[in-house]
């Protein structure tokens, strides 16, 4: 069979990324210019911000992209393109070219989904084995997927409001730790201790998540001692409030394991390159017998490879977008 | 020569291929919040309407701003990538530029809604400027108008302010084309959109406040 070499293309949020990976699992060249450090005074991303740094970056990623490949957009056989989830003017800039590349070289155009892109950055790793689970975990996302072949998606459940990112953000936020704050915490909560009393929150027989009722619980326990004039012990916070974190994530993942009778488990997204978390699924999942496999960390966070990969099964399902494609910062994966 | 003009800095879409200054297809749509989606749509029709392929054009003229910053950041985008992959000419020029090309002997003033009682706006005579374009308050322009002692027309899209001698902006894309054509290409990489407002969170960050 022909090799297939996709051009991935990836500005949902703060990251402007291009990759071209051949047949969905080799990794030709990837480029991704991230405006961590814009962002950072802000205390977050600020989304025309990002819209901004997106179109004054995007030639000259493609360009290195093509460079490092040592390939031209004509040797390319299909443009993937994140449409959304995410920031709509981010998303747009990344849609506009890639609407303009397929229509400038008349190649077939490929939408998609944000999600799929971040369970794919596994099989960059090493080929996605059905029937699979995917805990979805990140700044914007917390969802339960089951798969049972490529690119067909079942979503379990979700988060009900904040995204496990977010509230890890918020968290940080509230204990004066630097923007992105999530990576902060899990370095606290090593050499912390779980001496603070907090909720497993949204405890049920549901596969959905919620995390807003953890982050107030963690603002209000830090404004009250501060009250009481107590001095908060950071590194105790952060171990407990991670443990419950692992705890609801560990508890129903497994239980949907379990269920589905799915002996593959992968984690995707950035919040999966948080060390406690891929610590107590490795664990759990040897106990159980479950193939575990967790995206190497520079595809964790957001990326083209990632979208180029799921972008080949796509291609290969035959799914196509016309010039009319239009960014959305919401959408089904399923 | 054959040129391609793109402004989607509106709620309209306006775009053009000339050759030899002659205008060989054309568009002008208000496509309000559905830039996004059909632009590239339009922008392939009008390629087939003029029986030419995107690589037989010799430049681009991109219409950088001020206006929509989504809409801005649309034909920006098509235009970049186009003139890099293509190794094509690219040159930008604002949209109170285009709209500044018009018949008439009386001072010219382009005006596009920039919310909260302010315009994106410029003052231009006989391809002159008298101000050049900024976001400012609509009373601070009239104050300047007014000391100008000139007969002037404003020029936009929907008279929003009910300002007197409005004139409806309804672009003549060839003469725009001809008028600017001649500029001197810049490095696609390093063009961008012209906003000329930073955004809100920078404006706090700075401490900036436009009171004028």
């Amino acid at each position: 069979m022909k090799d297939i070499y996709i051009l991935g293309i990836e500005s949902s949020c703060d990251e402007t990324s291009f990759s071209i990976v051949k047949n969905g699992v080799e990794e030709i060249s990837t480029v991704i210019s991230s405006q961590i450090d814009i962002h950072k005074q802000y205390g977050g991303v600020v989304p025309e911000i990002a819209s901004r740094a997106h179109i004054k970056n995007i030639t000259f990623v493609l360009e290195e992209c093509l460079e490092k490949a040592q390939m031209t957009t004509d040797m390319i056989d299909a443009i993937a393109v994140t449409y959304g989830p995410g920031l709509i003017g981010s998303l747009l800039v990344g849609v506009e070219c890639a609407k303009a590349l397929a229509f400038l070289y008349h190649k077939p155009l490929i939408p998609v989904h944000h999600i799929a892109g971040h369970i794919y950055a596994n099989n960059l790793v090493k080929r996605l084995e059905f029937p699979l689970i995917s805990l979805v975990i990140s700044g914007g996302h917390t969802e339960l997927i089951y798969m049972d072949k490529d690119y067909s998606f079942k979503k379990l459940g979700a988060t009900l409001d904040d995204a496990v990112g977010e509230c890890y953000d918020k968290v940080a936020k509230v204990l004066n730790l630097e923007y992105p704050g999530g990576p902060k915490i899990d370095k606290l909560a090593k050499v912390g201790e779980a001496t603070y009393d907090l909720p497993i929150p949204l405890n049920d027989n549901s596969y959905n998540f919620s995390f807003s009722g953890l982050k107030s619980a963690v603002i209000n326990l830090v404004h009250n001692e501060e009250q009481r004039g107590n001095i908060i012990n950071k590194e105790n916070l952060a171990r407990s409030f991670q443990d419950v974190v692992i705890k609801s994530l560990t508890k129903k993942t497994m239980r949907a394991l379990q269920e589905y009778q799915v002996k593959n488990l992968i984690l995707a997204g950035g919040v999966s390159a948080n060390s406690g978390i891929r610590e107590e699924f490795e664990k759990l999942c040897q106990e159980n017998k479950i193939n575990y496999t967790c995206p190497s960390l520079k595809y964790a966070t957001d990326n083209a490879a990632m979208i180029a990969s799921a972008g080949y099964y796509a291609y290969l399902d035959g799914r196509r977008a016309d010039l009319t494609l239009n960014a959305t910062s919401s959408c089904n994966l399923e | 020569m054959k040129v391609f003009y793109i402004d989607t800095s509106s709620s309209y879409l306006y775009a053009g291929i000339s050759d030899n200054d002659i205008l060989l297809s054309s568009v002008k749509k208000n496509l309000g919040s559905d830039m996004s989606k059909f632009t590239i749509k339009e922008v392939e029709n009008l390629f087939k309407e003029a029986s030419l392929e995107s690589s037989d054009i010799d430049k681009i003229i991109v219409v950088k701003g001020p206006g929509s910053y989504t809409g801005i950041r649309i034909g920006m985008t098509f235009a970049k990538i186009m003139a890099w992959s293509l190794k094509k000419e690219i040159v930008s020029i604002t949209s109170l530029e285009a709209m500044s090309v018009l018949e008439t002997s009386k001072v010219i003033v382009p005006l596009i809604d920039a919310r909260r009682g302010f315009v994106f706006a410029g003052i231009y005579e006989n391809n002159n400027v008298i101000m050049k374009n900024q976001y400012l308050k609509l009373d601070r322009l009239q104050e300047q108008l007014a000391s100008l002692k000139k007969e002037f027309v404003y020029i936009g899209n929907q008279n929003k302010f009910k300002l007197e001698n409005f004139i409806e902006y309804d672009p003549d894309i060839l003469k725009i084309i001809i008028k600017y054509e001649g500029l001197k290409g810049e490095n696609p990489h390093t063009i961008e959109p012209e906003y000329l407002k930073l955004t809100e969170a920078e404006e706090n960050l700075k401490g900036i406040h436009y009171d004028n």
